[in-house]
Parts: C-alpha cells; sequence; structure tokens
C-alpha cells in the first residue's frame, strides 16, 4: 500500500503563540543571499499550474531595480477540481503567512498581498484572523524577531473571475482594475503591482519554499526525483470511492497508485476512461496510459501537465460530449473577453458542441480543431491558450467514437 | 544596431521597436485590427500575429519588441492559416445579416474588415453570425451606437480616453457578453460626451456614426413652400473630395458650391462668413474685457465639443467663455432675420442646413438657447453621400461662387478650419482695431501646425497679449488644469478635434497617415490665395453691420449672436 509523505498537511496551524515561525527565523539568519541560494537548490517548482522554478523568479526578483517591490501570495484557486490552497488556508494558514513572509524577506519587499478567492469565506475569515493575531504579536509591520526586515500585509478578496487567478490579470484586480491579463513583456517581475518589481507565488509554493527552509524538514529537497523536487498536494475527485486531499512525494507513485490505492479505485460499476490530471485545463491522460510515476516530466512527455494537482478521475459512465460541454461552458463563461481568439473561439466551441448534441449529426472535428489551434497558439493568457486542452484531447482520443452520432454514451 | 530577420530579409535598425513596426520599414503589411496609431497597445484581436523561430506560440507583432537575432515569419503557413481562421470567428461577431446589411452600412465604401478579409486572402466562412440582440443606442443627438455590429476592439474606449481624456465608453461584463458600453448602460446621450465623434473615426465596424439627417435634408429639399440656404464650414472644402479621390489636400470649394447648387439648394452660403462676424463680436468681447478688466483668459466658444466639455467638467469657468455663438448658430440667426429682411422671405419659410465637418454641431443646433437658428446638420462624409446618390460626378463639376449677401468671407475665416486658426483670425483683426496700424506680416506662425498645446505672446500696441491653443480634449484638460494653477492668459482657443475642425468626427474616414498636415496646408492655401485676409476688412460684414446689426456687440447683435452656457453633471 503506498504511503502519502506528510510535510505540507498535518495538524491545523492556527495559534500563533504556539508556531516557532522556524523556517522565516533560519533564512533571517542565513540572509537573503543564501535563502534564495538553498530555494533554488530545492529545484522547487511553481504549483499553481505554470511550474515556473520559483527561486529563480526569487533571484530575478531580488536582482531588479524599484521604488519598491511586492510579494503578492496568489490565492485565487480557481481551477476547477483544485482545493488544496483551500485546504492550507484554513487548516495550515501559519505556514501560509511564513512562506509570504519568506518571498518577501528573498526579493526585499516591504509590502505584500494575499488574494484569496472570494467564495473561500471561510479561508478569508481564518486568515484575516492571522493576519489580525501576527499584527498583534509584532510579527507583521514590525521589525521582524529583530531583524530590521519589516512587512505589511493586505488581503484582497477576489471577486470571482476565473482569470483572476492568472497573475496579471490578479494584479489588475487588486489595482482596482478590471480582471483582464496584461501584455507580457513586462514580466511582473519588472513591472507588476502599481508599475513596481512583483513576485507572485501560489499558497502551496510559498507553503512549500517554509519546508525548504525549516530546519525540521530538511530532507524536504531531497525527496522526489529531478526536475520534480519535494511533495505535491493532490485534490482527486470524480468516480473515486476515496476522493480528498492527499499529498505525495514526487517520482514515488505512479498514477495507478494514485487512483486505484489512495483513491480508492472507481465508483460504481463502470470502468475508468481517462484522467484528467492537473485541472480541467490539463489534457486527458488515458486509462491503459496509467502506468507512470508522477513527476511533472512524465506529463510533459505525455503532452498534458500536472496542472494545479486536480486529478479527476472520470468513468466510462458520462456521455462525452456532456463532459465537454461543460469544460466549454466554464471556459466560455470565463474568458475576460478581451482577445478575439479566447472570447470568440470559446465560444464558438461551445455552439459548436451545443448543435452536434442536439442535432445528432456528425461533428466537426476539423472545424473544432482549427478554433482550438488559433486559440492556443495566438490567446493573449494563459487561460486562453490552454482553454481547449481538455476538449482537443477528448477528440483526439475519442474523436473517432464521437462521429457516430451524439447519443452513444447516454 | 539591431539586427534580426523578417520573412528571410536581413534588416539592420538604429533602435529598439515592434515587430509591427519594424515589418513596416521592411514594406511588409501586417494585418491590424485593434491597433490604431497613436492609441495604447490593446492586443486583443492578434490578427498580427507572427511566428518567431523557436518558439512554439505565435506572438502579436504591436505588442512584441523585435530582439536581435530574431528570425520572424511574419506571413508563414502556420500564420496565414491562423490569420483566417481567426477572422472568421471575428467576423461571426459582427453580426452580418440583412437588417445590418453590408450595402447600408456607415463604412459601406470604405470597410477596413472588407480590407482585412482582402489581405488574409479569406476564403471561406464556416461560422454563422452570432444575434446578440442588442438595442441600438439612439440617446445622442449626435452619435448612433449599433452594439450588434461592435466586436470590442476597445478602439473608441481609447480613443475617448487616452486621446480625449473623457472615458465615456468602458467593457462591462465578461466572457461572450463582453460589450463596450456607457457608464451603467445609460447610453450616450446621456453622459459626459462631448459629441466630438473621435470614436467614430476610430471605429472600424461602422457600430459608431452620426445621427443620420440626410434623409430629412432631401425631403425638405423637394419642399416647394420653403426656402433652404445652406452654409458650408471651412474644414468642408478641403476634406469634401476625399471620399470620390481617395486622397487627402485636395481644396475643391468651388465643386461643392456648384453640387449644393444642383442638389436644390435656394442660396449656397458660407458658414466662413459667420466666422468673420465672430471675429467682431469676440475681438470686440475680447478688447473690452483687457480695457475693462473683465473675466480674463477669455475663451474661445466656436467648438460645441469644447463647450460640453466645460460646462461638465469646468463649469467654474463658464464666465470666461465669450458669449459669442459659434460661427454655424450666428449663420442661422443671420439668415433667419438680416437675410429674411434683405431677401424679402418669411423667416418661417427658411430652413437652415449646414454641413460640417463635426457630429458636435447637430447637438449644438439642439440646445434650447439657440433653438430654431439651424435646421438640419450635415456631416461631411454625409454630404458626399448625398452627392453620390444625386450622380453628382463630383470630380469633375465646374466652380462656382457662393451667393452674396452672406457667402463672402476673408481668409482669416477659412482657417477657422485648423487648429490656431480662431486665433490667429482674432489677432489680425485685434492687432489693426487695437492700433489702428495694417499688419506688416499676417501670418502668426507661434499658433500654427499641429501640436496638440501652443502659446505664443504677442504686442499689440503697448499691449502684452498672452494666448494658448490648445486642439483636442486632452490637451485643452492640460490648458484647463494650467489656467487652474494659476498661469495667466489673456486669451485661449480651444478646439474639441484633434487638428481642430479639419479633423472633426464628421470628416471623411482617411487612411492617409498625414491627413491632417494635408487638411491644414490646403486650409492656409486658401487664406493665402485670398485677397481678403482680415474680417474687419470683409465689405460684406461691414455691410451686415451698417443694414442690420449696428455695431460689435450692439444689443440687436447680442440678441441675435450671443448665447449662455450651463453647468452640468459629472
Amino acid at each position: 500500500m503506498v504511503q502519502e509523505k506528510l510535510y505540507l498537511k498535518g495538524d491545523k496551524l492556527l495559534d500563533i503563540s504556539n508556531y516557532e515561525f522556524k523556517s522565516i527565523k533560519n533564512a533571517l539568519q542565513i540572509g537573503r543571499e543564501k535563502t534564495i541560494q538553498k530555494i533554488k537548490d530545492s529545484d522547487l517548482k511553481g504549483r499553481g499550474g505554470a511550474g515556473f522554478p520559483t527561486g529563480i523568479k526569487w533571484e530575478m526578483a531580488a536582482d531588479v531595480e524599484g521604488k519598491e517591490k511586492f510579494v503578492v501570495c496568489n490565492a485565487d484557486e480557481g481551477e476547477p477540481g483544485t482545493f488544496k490552497d483551500r485546504y492550507l488556508l484554513e487548516e495550515r494558514p501559519l505556514k501560509v503567512l511564513e512562506g509570504i513572509m519568506l518571498a518577501a524577506y528573498a526579493v526585499g519587499a516591504d509590502k505584500a498581498y494575499i488574494y484569496i478567492r472570494g467564495e473561500y469565506s471561510r479561508a478569508i475569515e481564518v486568515f484575516s484572523e492571522i493576519i489580525k493575531a501576527a499584527r498583534e504579536k509584532n510579527i507583521l509591520n514590525d521589525n521582524l524577531f529583530n531583524s530590521g526586515f519589516k512587512l505589511e500585509l493586505k488581503l484582497v478578496r477576489g471577486a470571482g473571475a476565473y482569470v483572476c487567478g492568472d497573475e496579471t490579470s490578479l494584479i489588475n484586480s487588486i489595482e482596482g482594475k478590471r480582471g483582464r491579463s496584461r501584455i507580457k513583456p513586462p514580466y511582473p517581475i519588472e513591472k507588476g503591482l502599481f508599475k513596481q518589481p512583483t513576485v507572485v507565488n501560489n499558497v502551496e509554493s510559498l507553503c512549500c519554499t517554509a519546508e525548504v527552509m525549516n530546519p525540521d524538514s530538511e530532507d524536504f529537497s531531497e525527496l522526489g526525483t529531478e526536475g520534480s523536487r519535494g511533495t505535491k498536494l493532490l485534490c482527486l475527485s470524480g468516480d473515486l470511492n476515496r476522493p480528498g486531499l492527499y499529498e505525495v512525494e514526487f517520482g514515488q507513485i505512479t498514477l495507478i497508485e494514485i487512483i486505484y490505492d489512495l483513491g480508492g479505485g472507481i465508483k460504481g460499476s463502470e470502468d475508468l476512461r481517462f484522467v484528467i490530471p492537473g485541472g480541467i485545463s490539463t489534457a486527458v491522460i488515458k486509462a491503459d496510459d496509467l502506468d507512470f510515476p508522477y513527476s511533472y516530466q512524465a506529463f510533459e512527455k505525455r503532452g498534458s501537465s500536472l496542472g494545479s494537482g486536480a486529478v479527476i478521475a472520470v468513468s466510462k459512465k458520462h456521455d462525452l460530449l456532456d463532459l465537454m460541454l461543460n469544460v466549454s461552458r466554464f471556459y466560455m463563461d470565463e474568458t475576460c473577453g478581451t482577445c478575439f481568439p479566447c472570447r470568440e473561439g470559446n465560444r464558438q466551441i461551445n455552439k459548436i458542441l451545443k448543435a452536434f448534441k442536439e442535432e445528432d449529426g456528425k461533428i466537426d472535428t476539423e472545424l473544432i480543431s482549427d478554433i482550438g489551434n488559433t486559440i492556443r497558439l495566438a490567446a493573449r493568457c494563459g487561460l486562453g491558450q490552454s482553454s481547449l486542452n481538455f476538449i482537443t484531447s477528448v477528440i483526439e482520443n475519442y474523436g473517432k467514437e464521437l462521429k457516430f452520432g451524439g447519443k452513444i454514451y447516454a | 544596431m539591431l539586427r534580426a530577420e523578417i520573412d528571410g530579409l536581413n534588416i539592420e535598425l538604429e533602435e529598439k521597436m515592434s515587430i509591427l513596426d519594424a515589418a513596416k520599414k521592411a514594406n511588409i503589411n501586417i494585418p491590424t485590427l485593434c491597433y490604431e496609431d497613436g492609441l495604447s497597445i490593446y492586443g486583443g484581436c492578434r490578427l498580427c500575429v507572427v511566428e518567431i523561430e523557436g518558439e512554439d506560440l505565435l506572438k502579436p507583432a504591436c505588442a512584441t519588441k523585435i530582439e536581435a537575432g530574431m528570425k520572424i515569419k511574419t506571413h508563414s503557413k502556420k500564420v496565414r492559416d491562423l490569420r483566417k481562421n481567426l477572422f472568421e470567428l471575428i467576423i461571426a461577431t459582427h453580426n452580418i445579416d440583412c437588417q445590418l446589411n453590408c450595402l447600408t452600412c456607415s463604412r459601406a465604401s470604405n470597410c477596413e474588415l472588407k480590407d482585412i478579409a482582402e489581405d488574409i486572402g479569406l476564403s471561406k466562412m464556416r461560422l454563422a453570425p452570432i444575434k446578440r440582440g442588442d438595442s441600438i443606442d439612439n440617446s445622442s443627438y449626435s452619435i448612433v451606437r449599433e452594439p450588434e455590429k461592435c466586436i470590442s476592439c476597445n478602439r473608441c474606449i481609447r480613443k475617448c480616453e487616452e486621446v480625449q481624456g473623457i472615458g465615456i465608453f468602458t467593457t462591462a461584463n465578461r466572457g461572450p457578453e463582453t460589450v463596450v458600453t456607457t457608464f451603467k448602460d445609460r447610453g450616450m446621450g446621456n453622459v459626459e460626451c462631448t459629441n466630438c465623434g473621435q470614436c467614430i473615426l476610430s471605429c472600424p465596424t461602422g457600430a459608431l456614426h452620426e445621427l443620420y439627417q440626410k434623409d430629412s435634408v432631401l425631403d425638405i429639399l423637394n419642399d416647394e413652400s420653403k426656402h433652404v440656404v445652406v452654409q458650408t464650414a471651412p474644414a468642408v472644402r478641403v476634406a469634401i473630395s476625399e471620399p470620390f479621390s481617395k486622397q487627402a489636400g485636395d481644396i475643391s470649394t468651388g465643386q461643392l458650391v456648384t453640387a449644393l447648387k444642383r442638389l436644390g439648394f435656394d442660396a449656397v452660403f458660407d458658414t466662413n462668413f459667420a466666422a468673420d462676424l465672430t471675429i467682431m463680436e469676440e475681438g470686440t468681447e475680447l478688447i473690452e474685457r483687457i480695457n475693462n478688466k473683465g473675466e480674463l483668459p477669455l475663451f474661445t466658444s466656436c467648438s460645441p465639443g469644447w463647450i460640453k466639455f466645460i460646462e461638465h467638467f469646468y463649469p467654474e469657468y463658464l464666465d470666461n467663455l465669450s458669449s459669442a455663438k459659434s460661427p454655424q448658430q450666428m449663420f442661422g440667426a443671420v439668415a433667419k432675420s438680416y437675410y429674411a429682411k434683405e431677401a424679402g422671405i418669411n423667416p418661417d419659410d427658411i430652413v437652415v442646413v449646414s454641413v460640417m465637418p463635426c457630429t458636435a454641431k447637430k447637438f449644438e443646433s439642439k440646445r434650447e438657447e439657440m433653438a430654431g437658428d439651424v435646421d438640419y446638420v450635415l456631416t461631411t462624409r454625409e454630404l458626399a453621400s448625398i452627392i453620390k446618390s444625386a450622380g453628382i460626378d463630383f470630380l469633375n463639376l465646374e466652380e462656382s461662387e457662393y451667393d452674396e449677401l452672406l457667402g463672402v468671407s476673408s481668409g482669416a475665416a477659412d482657417i477657422f478650419g485648423t487648429t490656431g486658426g480662431v486665433m490667429e483670425a482674432a489677432l489680425r483683426t485685434a492687432t489693426e482695431l487695437i492700433t489702428g496700424e495694417e499688419l506688416r506680416k499676417i501670418e502668426f506662425e507661434d499658433v500654427r501646425g499641429l501640436q496638440g498645446i501652443k502659446k505664443a505672446e504677442v504686442e499689440i500696441g503697448g499691449l502684452k497679449l498672452k494666448a494658448a491653443v490648445a486642439n483636442g480634449l486632452g490637451n485643452t484638460r492640460k490648458v484647463m488644469e494650467m489656467v487652474k494653477e494659476g498661469e495667466e492668459f489673456d486669451f485661449v482657443e480651444f478646439m474639441a478635434c484633434p487638428g481642430g475642425c479639419m479633423g472633426g468626427g464628421g470628416q471623411p474616414i482617411s487612411s492617409d497617415q498625414n491627413v491632417l498636415e494635408k487638411r491644414q496646408q490646403a486650409i492656409y492655401q486658401i487664406d493665402k490665395n485670398k485677397k481678403l485676409r482680415k474680417s474687419h476688412e470683409n465689405p460684406y460684414i461691414k455691410k451686415s453691420y451698417d443694414d442690420y446689426l449696428e455695431n460689435p456687440g450692439s444689443e440687436i447683435a447680442h440678441k441675435l449672436l450671443h448665447t449662455k452656457y450651463k453647468a452640468r453633471k459629472i
């Protein structure tokens, strides 16, 4: 039986009086450069979906000149199927706080924001309390542990747009602007929040940095395999007997084990058809191709991504078209409306799929693939570029079956 | 020196620039839609995407800076196929159907979308148009918005915000519901819109156009019981030929008059006459304010876009506005009084039609303070359309002269059509009236040109007059802030549109980058060619005062030629 590896997951961490802040104390002691070096050495990659190396991000931000710098904790967890950041915010907020402090200290920022998804009312409540307590304990807004490092932290509540999980859209939203992506370059590292250098890190990424810097968990960076270090929180959902949040070591568990051991196998009488490995913006992995270790590289090799860690098991009981329509509807509603390929492409895809559903006719896979390609290659931000990944992968893998008519799966 | 490769051509650049600009230098045209010179980069339409060697995703040429060593393909198969797919998506939202037919579109003869379709070699349309069912915004006296044609390229938003500094438009909603609209969907007539019409010039889809009065004018021309007179603004004569010749900068005053006569107007007059009259009234007001220590600086009042702007945003300065009506309104008032009397026509039977480079003039004609002076206002574009529909071969017309009495004008009136022109015309007259001496040099170079803000100090007799000229409402706001901060001026000319009236929102939509320079040169050329170049020397102006208006600023002049303003909310 496969075991979880518990670092990020654990007992509730809510009482600031009993929290030792070992990681930030460690960082303050060894200094900025060594802190960044340690994060770089840990080979930590961003856990929000894009997988950008955290240490390199911090190093670039530390090197860039700016009137002031900002750190933003991206807690706008919107990828369907994902609930790991919510867990961390509700149960382990002190780790999150410590991660934010680490990032701010490392890059030389004295102001930070945490942008929490508006629907996460419990998380917002808990984290507001933590900020309040930290202020009272002079952990925020004051010389931290007499180090000369001072951090202000503000909580911003999202207003319900998926696109604000994209870092530049999130920055616009904090500034009170319309939630839409910015043209890159300049990247936030150069010109982000209020035109100042800004580091945006995901909640889980920040918690991982706290593990890396914690003298009690020095082995964290040794875990996993090359290019995929540490642990990963998995959000198991879909047709599983034991859905829920799990923490696994990279490279030491296969997708089969994740589905059948951790997840307890497929619920009901139907077999597994495919797995959506990292939220609905990732391409599906077919049921007969699950025997590979869980790592960034293994998914990349298969033209997919481990994304946010939302592993969704889909059994054969579902109508593929319904699934595609569901996903398509989501993207159609959630495009910010700025760039034409994403706005109009997702609208048209939805229209085409709907017509197929109703008319029971042949699906125009060429048109879908043309539109999908247009969106992927030309959309302005990651949301758009990845919005058709699920649908095109379903059509690629199951297109032949679809051509026989819309209702064979009903 | 930066070296890169575009479409196999080696190029060398002195400085970093966008791939779009670099391609232009290499004589490569990359199609664009949401891009517009002078506006911020939006990066929404993605039509300008190009392939960069080593990168999988395509990059927008407008928003991507060229880097040394880049190998760029602007028209590879990957790019061309994508543009076609993308354009299909765009067109599907433009709702081309029988009701919004291309044939009746305001941009029928110069459709940007059609040009792009040709440029990218569009060969099929697989997507049915999407009907959104948006209702037309008819709330404004000047501008109509047809949201169903709108593709949300945001050019109007950026023009209004960045160039004009107003920002009446915004993007609302998200996803497919994303629309361009006004604050709380109130409509253009119910927000701080100045009616300048610059958005129309920016709109590539015909979703914005003037409130048409061309059909009403054609109807009234058929009404035998009416005596229909027409006036033409100074900036019309240097632009009216553009829709016919597709080139800018031609002077066609004589053809314009002939065409209007052929259309059946009973008298063809010139707004220029009223411009000369404006100089007499406004000049007198300026001299009075200086002599009597009245409210200074004096602000010009010819541009109705500017008037609505100050009423909304700087109402505390309304007393600085000249009380003189704009030339359009003065003309109407004089036509229905002085001309009616001289010609022996019942004023009730006279209908005044204006041809203006301006959409705000439509609103101005409806202002309650001056209602009835002018009955219909046509834009330059509308007149061109009428001329076409009447089968008149405009470019080959013989030239005619304006009708007398209200048709003779000085060169000072002609230059009203450009930024700096009202100032220069006023200075010509004021200087001579104050000093009693003839000007040695009639051109005031300091107030000429296309800069957004011009300042000049002019010596008149012993008096040093501080003048400023602003064109475009963005620049207007800057000058108003200077005034607010205590910078001293005596006389300031404001025109709402970039370039002044010649760049008005009612002018033909040109694809020529240098259209404003060309129109401006044409205007100065007209002035230069005239013998009569100062308003106060216009014999018909003298006659109008002698026979009817008594003196500038007289009681009757005040009744007919002056007006009031009101503070408006924001």
